[in-house]
């Protein structure tokens, strides 16, 4: 991610990120990139796959 | 004269036959906090008036014939992201130093109701993510094998005070490895237990589906006391599980024979890999668990990086949400950590978290078909000794890919053990998994192995 992609996002987030800050963050940003396409396998998933469901329902 | 170090168990036994008095407990501890905190900074409050009058009540009680049980006049450390009554509980945060809540959690609740006795609130990594920061308002918890090492984190507090002698047992909290964490660095027993058998109500939360909260102590046994008082069913929680809580204590005379263990080795040895003295210690380990009557075989799972990204993606998008508001309005008021591991969390997209989210039903999957055949797996908790305090780089959560949050992910009871010391003295540890809800195997196996291993008997010298 460049920095001046970085600038855009962070600003689209409205956050205040100092200065001397924003070159570590892009120079981390791959890491989310490299999360993200492990996350995706290489054919895609089958529609139906459900996401994990972990937090119950109220019972009735 | 009251011993530097006691287990819980050891203190119980001495109070109920009266030998010891909760009131000289009580006493003695705070008085080794005043001795030596300055050094470790486990703590960020120490409660001495309330504490005292909490142990001269539970003196009371028992004089009286009223024994609560293993946790009456037991001084204990709650990690500084349990609410506590009228004390100001902040997330080791600028943000909110001044949030005084008006109940304690559930859990701190089911905590004093057992008779313990909390000495104070300890040190965390900011919001239970951060750190170690030297930009808050409090200092981060050192580790007492070795003042200039990292405790690990978050439930850094926690860790040094146990291990120091300051508490004999404390709580922490879990979304990617907080509990086993300092558990390793620190040289304690730590469970993260199944999701859902702890309350999280009244617990700053960090990731909703990933938070655990738990027991940390120097045993197996210790834990297994703890987690008895901290388990429960509270419909404040909508992931808190309703069932029968087993007697962990009972459980433990059971051994671990016959007990089937897989052993994750590609996760230390090939995915992150663990340096020659964890390595060997794990081996030594397994042996050790062999020799008590267990199988040990290898499995393979799908590559760490899997499990960490998945965790990492649903800790990072949920704890973004929790904290947007204040992001937006007071980024500055957050640590460096926190802060700048935020503004990474918000480049994860929305279809990034729906993603993970069907991942993680593939692994848990994957996992429970691995186990069908075991009872536990065991990996690595950390891949070394606790690293120098300011060397742990920033973004440190997502590379190199967690060895804890795999368990996070699945839900399942997690716990760190020692195995051993480096040749310098400093804590070893592996970590035994067990099957949701089968938290009693997991310490079953923990307390077998420490009675048959030499580990227990040392303790920091301060």
């Amino acid at each position: 991610m460049t920095r001046q992609e970085l600038d855009a996002a962070l600003a689209r987030l409205g956050l205040d990120v100092p200065e001397k800050e924003r070159e570590d963050i892009a120079a981390a940003a791959h890491l989310i990139a490299e999360m993200a396409a492990r996350l995706r396998p290489p054919g895609g998933r089958d529609v139906s796959a459900e996401p994990a469901h972990v937090v119950k329902f109220p019972e009735s | 004269m009251v011993p530097d170090f006691l287990t819980i168990a050891e203190a119980a036994r001495l109070i109920e036959k009266r030998e010891l008095s909760p009131v000289e407990l009580c006493d003695s501890r705070l008085d080794r906090i005043a001795r030596l905190d300055d050094r470790l900074h486990s703590f960020i409050r120490v409660l001495g008036d309330d504490a005292r009058a909490a142990a001269q009540a539970a003196e009371a009680e028992i004089a009286a014939g009223k024994y609560r049980g293993p946790l009456h006049g037991i001084p204990i450390g709650v990690k500084d992201i349990y609410e506590t009554a009228g004390v100001a509980t902040t997330g080791h945060s600028k943000v909110m130093q001044d949030h005084v809540p008006k109940a304690d959690a559930f859990s701190v609740k089911k905590l004093r109701d057992a008779g313990a006795v909390v000495m104070g609130k300890l040190a965390t990594h900011e919001f239970a993510f951060g750190g170690p920061s030297f930009d808050l308002p409090w200092p981060p918890a050192r580790n007492p094998w070795d003042t200039t090492r990292f405790t690990g984190g978050s439930s850094s507090g926690t860790g040094a005070a146990v291990a120091a002698g300051l508490v004999l047992g404390g709580t922490g909290s879990d979304t990617g490895g907080s509990i086993r964490g300092p558990a390793a660095y620190c040289g304690l027993a730590g469970i993260k237990p199944t999701y859902g058998l702890i309350s999280r109500a009244g617990i700053l939360p960090l990731g909703f589906s990933l938070d655990h909260a738990g027991p940390m102590a120097w045993t197996a046994e210790d834990c297994a006391t703890l987690l008895q008082a901290m388990a429960g069913h509270d419909p404040a929680d909508p992931a808190s599980a309703s069932r029968p809580i087993p007697d962990y204590r009972a459980g433990l005379q059971s051994g671990a024979k016959g007990l089937r263990i897989g052993l994750i080795r590609h996760f230390y040895e090939r995915d992150n890999e663990a340096n020659a003295a964890t390595r060997q210690a794990i081996d030594t380990a397994a042996k050790a668990l062999e020799g008590l009557g267990c199988s040990v075989r290898d499995i393979t799972l799908s590559p760490l990086a899997d499990w960490a990204a998945c965790g990492v993606t649903i800790m990072l998008s949920e704890a973004y949400a929790i904290h947007e508001h204040n992001l937006r309005r007071r980024f500055n008021d957050y640590g460096e950590i926190f802060r700048d591991r935020m503004a990474l969390a918000g480049l994860i997209t929305a279809a990034d978290y729906v993603q993970a989210l069907r991942r993680r039903r593939e692994l848990i999957a994957e996992l429970d078909d691995a186990m069908a055949d075991l009872d536990l797996v065991m990996t690595a908790a950390a891949p070394s000794e606790a690293p120098p305090i300011d060397q742990v780089p920033k973004f440190t959560i997502m590379n190199p890919p967690s060895l804890t949050i795999a368990f996070n992910v699945t839900g399942s009871p997690a716990m760190s053990v020692c195995c051993g010391y480096t040749d310098a003295g400093l804590p070893l540890s592996f970590q035994i998994v067990g099957k949701r809800f089968e938290d009693a195997t997991v310490l079953r196996a923990a307390h077998a192995y420490e009675q048959a291993t030499p580990w227990r008997e040392r303790r920091p010298e301060l």
